[in-house]
């Protein structure tokens, strides 16, 4: 299966560990397309996200002299996929150079250069972990679809903040694998988990993290599948989105609100049950 | 607000004499154009500093109840000595004369806000006003149309009427006097006099003589008086207009008939029209006005979130237009978004009411001259096409009920108008059928 990493930017941690992870499980990517990182909109992005001193400290893990800084990565539960002999990977390029396949850098992977990229690596499968809104041209260049891995039930709670919704509105935390549409997560499902909140959890950044190095297990686990043709898409419900009681899209949480879903989260009973590996709790939902 | 029953006041001969009569006051009093040089940069410079993304929103360090206060100081400040508020304050002119209209509504937010505090001064600040109101009426019940200007024959306006009625229940409720619901009766028989078979208000009462859905908010100010008069007539009247405004509803949630010529459908309009169908549907246990109103509500909320802001005006099918911000629009979406949350227990209202505070709370003025700390501009920026230059009192008074209604929400007081509140300590219903009115 030819499988494409599609990525915000080659110091992406979560596109550096998909692309580790799924080569270390024997599949590597056929190439990994890239939004540059040092454009005026990322940067602030980021510096918004994560304020300016940890922007910083990324920086220079990313880019300083690579003695100094070789252990330094912001989602610790990706360690054991980033690791590689005397430190971990700290660009894509890095990955890229290890297995052996192509980064393609670009301004946006709806420009007709990503699409004729693309079609040049004739993808079967894309894996999204971040960038920009795919279209519909973007889309069709993979055979079997792109996958996202989306930190709630889908589709029960659609957007941003997901995590923080479902505390917020009681809905299980869980992660959902599913193919990219034109819509915000509005795709068909692939493969639905729910995610119990570990005992030592007391935090969204940190609930976070963690989902998001389960969900990386969680598209090998259905990659497998798609290839054994053993999972099937199932289609989410269309309705109409100016009706609220239809609309699961939620939107970038208040600090208020975001308050009241941590004391929720930190009220959660934890579940010890089922854990698959040691930074998660999935379990069947 | 409405500045006058008449098309040619919106005329561009009309419309340029205001502003060459606006500018000239900047000659008469060249004080002002310090603070008019710097609020005009502080808007320019703005938008480079706030980057817009997905993540973001606009956040304020203001606490909301230092913005409240200094949006009723603001108020307070506009209050004339004849007892009615300005208004406006134009960086231009200065303060208007008092208007009846805006002082007939800011008067259940000087009484919420003196309940909140215990403030005598803004009890005696609503009296104040409420008995120069009683020297307006005239003697078919009616409120004139426009400032208060001894020179102009007062003119009958239905929607003024319809305004300061809200303010003449809230008079009679807070003090129980028989004066202030005999003038709020004859207001309301007045009203209903006045309405077309089909429920609709047109002719010489109406703005430019014509419909407007928008009237809304007089068959809301009717249902409040029903509530209090206990008379079938005011009920009718204002459910007769309800039916009406629901003819015009479409599927996208749009609502026709906003219907102003010479200038667009303002957000302000589009609120005023929400607002009213979701509050007089709420008193008057009309699902059907509610769900309207609702969906309506969702469609900007969706356009809130994903564009960060709602435009300055909007078209059929919520096509936005003029790309100004509306404040005391974002202010009326805020309280109709934060009733909806009372109403549906859907936290995407709070969160999105949460935001739009944050966004009008940090373009208060503040730490500057008197006339200008806590008012809310009618356009952001200053030079939009909505009142631009001025700070405008309705702008106050619905930001203010927005922050009260925030701050009730969140610290789940118990108090009557807030009883319908659901605790955020239990869980909303998700994915209900249909929301359900009080």
């Amino acid at each position: 299966m030819r499988v494409v990493v599609l990525c915000s930017s080659p110091f992406s941690e979560t596109g550096c560990a998909v692309a580790a992870r799924l080569a270390q499980a024997g599949r590597i990517p056929v190439g990994a397309l890239s939004l540059s990182s040092w454009d005026r909109q990322t940067l602030l992005r980021k510096v918004g996200q994560w304020g300016l001193g940890d922007s910083i400290r990324f920086a220079r893990a990313k880019v300083g002299p690579t003695k100094a800084n070789r252990q330094q990565i912001r989602n610790t539960y990706l360690q054991k996929m980033l690791a590689r002999e005397g430190g971990v990977f700290r660009s894509m390029f890095e990955v890229a150079q290890h297995y052996g396949f192509p980064v393609k850098p670009c301004a946006d992977q709806n420009s007709p250069q990503a699409i004729e990229q693309l079609k040049q690596w004739s993808p079967d499968v894309g894996i999204f972990t971040g960038g920009n809104i795919l279209r519909e041209a973007t889309l069709k260049q993979f055979r079997l679809g792109v996958l996202n891995s989306h930190l709630a039930l889908l589709p029960e709670i659609r957007g941003m903040s997901s995590p923080e919704w479902s505390v917020l509105q009681g809905v299980p935390l869980g992660i959902t694998i599913h193919i990219m549409d034109a819509g915000i997560d509005t795709g068909p499902i692939l493969l639905r988990r729910e995610f119990a909140k570990p005992p030592d959890c007391d935090s969204f950044p940190d609930l976070r993290n963690r989902m998001i190095a389960a969900g990386i297990d969680l598209i090998v686990e259905t990659l497998a599948a798609l290839e054994a043709k053993s999972v099937a898409p199932t289609q989410q419900t269309s309705q109409p989105a100016n009706v609220r009681a239809h609309d699961s899209q939620y939107y970038v949480m208040h600090d208020r609100l975001k308050a009241l879903a941590t004391r929720r989260l930190r009220e959660m009973r934890p579940s010890t049950s089922r854990n698959t590996a040691d930074h998660a709790g999935l379990h069947n939902g | 607000m409405q500045t006058s029953n008449s098309v040619s006041a919106n005329s561009k001969p009309a419309k340029a004499a205001r502003a060459l009569r606006e500018a000239l006051g900047l000659i008469q009093n060249p004080l002002r154009i310090a603070p008019l040089i710097s609020k005009i940069a502080a808007d320019s410079v703005r938008p480079a500093l706030s980057p817009r993304h997905l993540y973001s929103y606009s956040t304020s360090k203001i606490p909301t109840p230092d913005a409240l206060k200094s949006l009723i100081g603001w108020i307070l400040r506009a209050q004339r000595s004849d007892g009615g508020i300005a208004a406006y304050y134009s960086f231009l002119t200065g303060y208007s004369d008092s208007y009846p209209e805006v002082t007939g509504y800011i008067i259940p937010t000087l009484y919420d806000f003196a309940q909140m505090t215990r403030d005598n001064a803004l009890i005696s600040a609503a009296e104040q006003a409420t008995q120069w109101l009683y020297s307006l009426q005239m003697p078919s019940g009616a409120f004139p149309a426009g400032l208060h200007n001894s020179k102009n024959t007062p003119q009958p306006s239905v929607f003024n009427t319809g305004q300061i009625l809200q303010g003449l229940v809230r008079a009679y409720i807070e003090k129980r006097s028989a004066e202030a619901l005999r003038r709020a009766k004859a207001a309301g028989d007045w009203l209903a006099s006045v309405q077309e078979p089909d429920g609709a208000w047109s002719g010489a009462g109406a703005y430019q003589g014509q419909s407007h859905t928008y009237y809304s908010m007089v068959a809301w100010a009717l249902a409040q008086l029903a509530a209090e008069s206990g008379e079938k007539r005011h009920a009718e009247a204002a459910e007769k207009n309800i039916d009406w405004v629901l003819t015009h509803a479409r599927p996208s949630g749009w609502i026709d008939g906003i219907n102003l010529q010479g200038h667009p459908s303002y957000l302000h309009f589009v609120a005023y029209l929400i607002q009213g169908l979701l509050e007089c549907g709420i008193l008057r246990g009309r699902n059907d006005a509610v769900a309207a109103a609702e969906r309506a509500a969702w469609s900007l909320l969706r356009k809130f979130e994903t564009h960060k802001r709602l435009a300055g005006t909007y078209d059929t099918d919520f096509k936005a237009g003029q790309k100004f911000a509306c404040l005391t629009g974002n202010a009326q979406m805020s309280c109709v978004w934060l009733r909806l949350f009372e109403v549906t227990g859907d936290s995407r209202y709070l969160n999105a009411s949460l935001k739009i505070n944050d966004l009008v709370k940090q373009l208060l003025p503040q730490n500057s001259r008197p006339e200008l700390n806590g008012g809310v501009a009618g356009s952001h920026p200053l030079w939009g096409a909505y009142q631009p230059m001025r700070l405008i009192g309705w702008g106050a008074k619905f930001f203010a009920d927005a922050l009260m209604l925030e701050q009730r929400i969140l610290q789940r007081p118990e108090s009557r108008a807030t009883a319908s509140v659901k605790p955020l300590d239990v869980d909303p219903p998700r994915f209900e059928a249909s929301p359900c009115a009080s």
